[in-house]
């Protein structure tokens, strides 16, 4: 960049970043600086150097924590790039009706996750929900779902299912509207069956707009707070206590800062190594 | 697609049909119900037929603040999206018209931290300056989520502008400021509404922060709505009109604005 130009580059960002450093740059380095601390609120803290996260890798609660936050972010992401793909296709075909539908798809992932959590703590409630009714209409039996520990992981990627599959439809629709219809038509003449053509061409041309769309969920997934703490708050027991519920309850619950700090900055670098993993799948070329 | 035959149609239709079902039912059931009086609420099998009734809003409004939670909410959302454009527009406009990177993916990267992350530092500095619980405290943090997408946003937007046209108001006398203000802005007219339009809903959602840094005078909705949830529900009637009121400004601004919010998830999704 020439010297002119840096001044005036300068000044246009200037607010921004001086808005970043503060609010966000300062305050990471001080999450890093707390997290090598004893420090409760109140007291004093002490530094003790990696304590906090030595003292994490032999937490259990730290573990479950983990293999909750994984468990949720598998069964959501797959369930949700599945069902997105599903929809997003059928939505392709451009019938009278599919922009109604575009319509309707935009409403789940707007609405607060505080409201979609509360909505659904009334239907899924086991004693007067109308979920199970609709259960035994069908002749099923009633379920406890988010006071099962056994089924709470699997209704809370359901719940997050219902917000987010339309807002993966989008990304996905987005990507089928650029796609070359060269292919397609070679395809046509080759005499492929639509299976062949959805496998062979739509798919593998579809895949930045897969990858965009699983990094996107990533990040939210992996930091799922939000409608557990509305529903669960983590429960029953930690059946449901993600690393950032975990986190969270170790810092304004309990005050124990200086390991909450260290959990966050741990839920962080898994976020980061996810993205740059799927970041780096998305630039290979095949 | 090409060709569609008549059967294939109609299976398409009944898929369209149910999924709508599937996303509507559970809203309309909550709207439905918050209508309904208390004892109806918890009946099982659930009650279909009954007198619609406003006394959950009534209560909600008359014996709670609800009042002030939603001027909170307003002023919270409307403060950080206008707070978040201040900054993100001059950002953006340096981003594309000097085609540097490097602000874009630090603005993805920030995104990228857990919210409770900056909270835990936050909730020490604040309560040290003494404006913990302070519209200015809640405002200045939810503009960390508001500014970043706005500068995607609207950084793709300028991008689109013709290069040629803002380089004939240099010539024409104007400052970069002049360029910024009276041709880039205008021309990015749909870019401009997309963020105030995404960052506004996504203010106004953000539960987190609101959750430790306000106090009962700067209370949000999402907050007071939560407080039903929190402690041990006693009203479902109220808690379900609590959650109705907080859903319906973004329901009924995402579908006023749908055509533009396509476009900028698009944009600022994808493209980011």
């Amino acid at each position: 960049m020439k010297q002119k130009e840096r001044i005036p580059f300068l000044l246009l960002i200037g607010p921004a970043a001086v808005f970043t450093v503060l609010m966000t740059a300062l305050p990471f380095v001080q999450v890093i600086n707390m997290s090598l601390k004893d420090f409760i609120i109140g007291f004093q803290g002490v530094y003790i150097g990696l304590e906090n996260y030595a003292v994490m890798l032999k937490d259990p609660v730290f573990w479950n924590g983990l293999r909750v936050t994984f468990e949720l972010y598998f069964l959501s992401l797959f369930s949700q790039l599945l069902i997105g793909l599903y929809i997003a296709v059928l939505l392709h075909r451009k019938l009278k009706g599919s922009r109604f539908l575009r319509t309707i798809l935009l409403s789940p992932f707007t609405m607060p996750p505080v409201a979609v959590g509360m909505m659904w703590l009334i239907l899924l409630d086991p004693s007067f929900g109308p979920a199970n009714y609709f259960l035994e209409l069908i002749g099923l039996e009633k379920s406890l779902f988010l006071a099962s520990p056994s089924l709470v992981i699997r209704t809370l990627a359901a719940i997050d299912t219902w917000q987010f599959t339309p807002f993966v439809v989008l990304i996905l629709l987005g990507g089928l509207q650029t796609l070359p219809e060269e292919p397609y038509e070679a395809a046509e003449i080759d005499g492929a069956t639509r299976r062949q053509r959805f496998f062979y061409i739509t798919l593998p041309l579809l895949r930045p707009s897969i990858i965009t769309a699983t990094i996107l969920r990533s990040i939210d997934l992996l930091r799922f707070f939000d409608t557990i703490y509305i529903t669960t708050q983590g429960g029953p027991g930690t059946a449901s206590t993600t690393l950032n519920i975990y986190a969270y309850n170790t810092g304004f619950v309990y005050f124990r800062m200086g390991y909450a700090s260290a959990l966050m900055i741990t839920l962080m670098a898994v976020v980061l190594i996810t993205v740059v993993f799927f970041n780096f799948l998305r630039k290979r070329q095949y | 697609m090409h060709h569609i035959g008549k059967a294939r149609k109609a299976a398409t239709y009944i898929q369209y049909l149910l999924i709508s079902l599937l996303i509507l039912v559970p809203v309309v059931w909550l709207v439905v119900s918050s209508f309904k009086p208390s004892s109806a609420v918890v009946s099982y099998p659930p009650v279909f037929k009954f007198t619609p009734i406003i006394d959950n809003y009534v209560q909600l409004f008359k014996n709670l603040p609800y009042m002030l939670y939603t001027l909170n909410s307003i002023l919270i959302a409307g403060g950080s999206t206008i707070l978040g454009l201040l900054l993100a527009v001059p950002a953006a406009f340096a981003v594309s018209w000097y085609k540097k990177s490097w602000p874009t993916s630090v603005a993805l990267l920030a995104r990228m931290a857990p919210g409770g992350l900056y909270l835990l530092p936050w909730y020490i500095i604040f309560s040290r300056l003494g404006i913990n619980g302070t519209y200015l405290a809640l405002i200045l943090t939810h503009t960390v989520i508001t500014m970043p997408l706005s500068l995607l946003i609207m950084a793709s937007f300028f991008d689109e502008l013709p290069r040629e046209l803002m380089e004939c108001g240099m010539v024409d006398g104007y400052s970069l400021g002049g360029v910024i203000l009276k041709i880039a802005v205008p021309l990015s007219a749909p870019g401009m509404v997309v963020s105030t339009v995404l960052t506004f809903i996504l203010s106004w959602n953000y539960f987190l922060f609101a959750l430790v840094l306000s106090k009962i005078r700067t209370t949000p909705l999402t907050v007071a709505a939560f407080k039903f949830v929190g402690e041990g529900v006693t009203d479902w009637g109220m808690l379900m009109a609590a959650a109705t009121v907080l859903a319906i400004p973004p329901l009924v601004i995402t579908f006023f604005a749908q055509k533009w919010l396509v476009q900028g998830l698009t944009y600022g999704a994808v493209k980011g």
